[in-house]
């Protein structure tokens, strides 16, 4: 069931978005489609069904927390779990983005293991695992 | 004897009046600047530059990192690659010289597995290659920054050329300015030197640590 989930990864570097999914095709996800901001992530939220956000946070247009946020106070969306995947590493960061509702924070660089730590985390808390 | 004319004829030095009129122009300059608040802005400026030049130094560290990581990766997986050939000639040899030995002695079993480590290692150094190339996440950032910090000092220079030129001069157009992020924290990016700074992580054992202890 876990690896029919649908991704969409977020972030500004096309080369950040492809790593990570590939990481995700790795871990057994290949279901996946990524956004290059947090409105365009908005969009594609909206227009679609997904089960998993894989988002940066520093951004242009909308960055990571705004986009947390937006989902967060969205009745359709709020359900979906959000993984921060950022370089933001100072404590009022991985704070604020726990406050905020995030499922999880990874720090870059990060390794395979770590995304696949948290992902399977998440997944067992989610029952989907 | 002070006649008056401040204007120094020719072959003259530098007479007392020259020097008190640098020195009214230097003080009418440091005053314009401390009016228009550029003074402050400038020094703040300057005391941004080191912290480029380290930035800078992250960059090419963190490329550097990477194009070795990479580098090493390629080696090892081309000296695996070269075993694997030399081994499957090895393999064709006794295939073509008795089938039947080459099964029942386990050569071939031998083989197959050789060949399933190999790809499993293969398919480690590719991930490996792939992650090596979020650095140009990373350096992009910081690249940003560091573009950022130039285009403030050329404003600041406009600024200051634009406050000081004479009435009839023409001037450049400020650029206009940043949006305010309209009061959202302000997002640092990469630490690109975390000695001694405690209000950051340093790896993602320090992050789960953090969530753990309040109680996320």
């Amino acid at each position: 069931m876990a690896n029919q989930l649908r991704f969409l990864v977020v972030d500004d570097f096309s080369t950040m978005r492809r790593i990570v999914r590939n990481l995700l095709k790795e871990s057994g996800f290949s279901e996946a489609d990524e956004a290059e901001d947090g409105v365009v992530a908005l969009q594609k939220l909206r227009a679609s069904n997904f089960d998993f956000v894989v988002s940066d946070i520093n951004m242009p247009n909308m960055n990571g927390f705004q986009l947390l946020a937006e989902i967060k106070k969205d009745d359709k969306l709020k359900h979906i779990p959000v993984l921060m995947v950022t370089a933001e590493a100072r404590k009022e960061d991985i704070v604020l983005a726990a406050q905020q509702g995030a499922a999880g924070y990874i720090v870059k660089p990060f390794t395979k293991a770590t995304l696949e730590d948290k992902l399977n985390h998440i997944l067992k808390k989610m029952g989907l695992q | 004897m002070e006649t008056g004319d401040s204007t120094p004829g020719p072959g003259d030095g530098a007479s007392p009046d020259v020097h008190h009129k640098i020195g009214q122009l230097t003080r009418q300059l440091h005053d314009t600047l401390r009016e228009l608040g550029l003074a402050e802005k400038l020094r703040g400026t300057a005391e941004e530059l080191p912290d480029a030049k380290s930035r800078l130094s992250y960059i090419a560290r963190l490329t550097g990192e990477a194009a070795e990581k990479v580098l090493n990766r390629v080696d090892q997986a081309k000296s695996q690659h070269d075993q694997l050939t030399t081994e499957t000639q090895r393999i064709k040899a006794l295939m073509v010289k008795d089938p039947v030995a080459a099964v029942a002695k386990g050569h071939i079993m031998n083989f197959l597995t050789d060949v399933e480590q190999a790809n499993q290692a293969l398919d480690q150094h590719l991930t490996e290659i792939m992650m090596a190339q979020d650095f140009h996440d990373l350096t992009g950032q910081v690249i940003a920054r560091v573009v950022n910090l130039a285009t403030n000092i050329e404003d600041q220079l406009v600024q200051l050329l634009i406050q000081t030129a004479p009435p009839d001069a023409v001037l450049p157009k400020p650029a206009p300015a940043a949006p305010d992020g309209e009061g959202h924290p302000v997002l640092q990016g990469p630490v690109v030197n975390a000695e001694g700074n405690a209000d950051v992580v340093t790896s993602q054992s320090e992050v789960d640590d953090l969530l753990a202890s309040l109680g996320f």
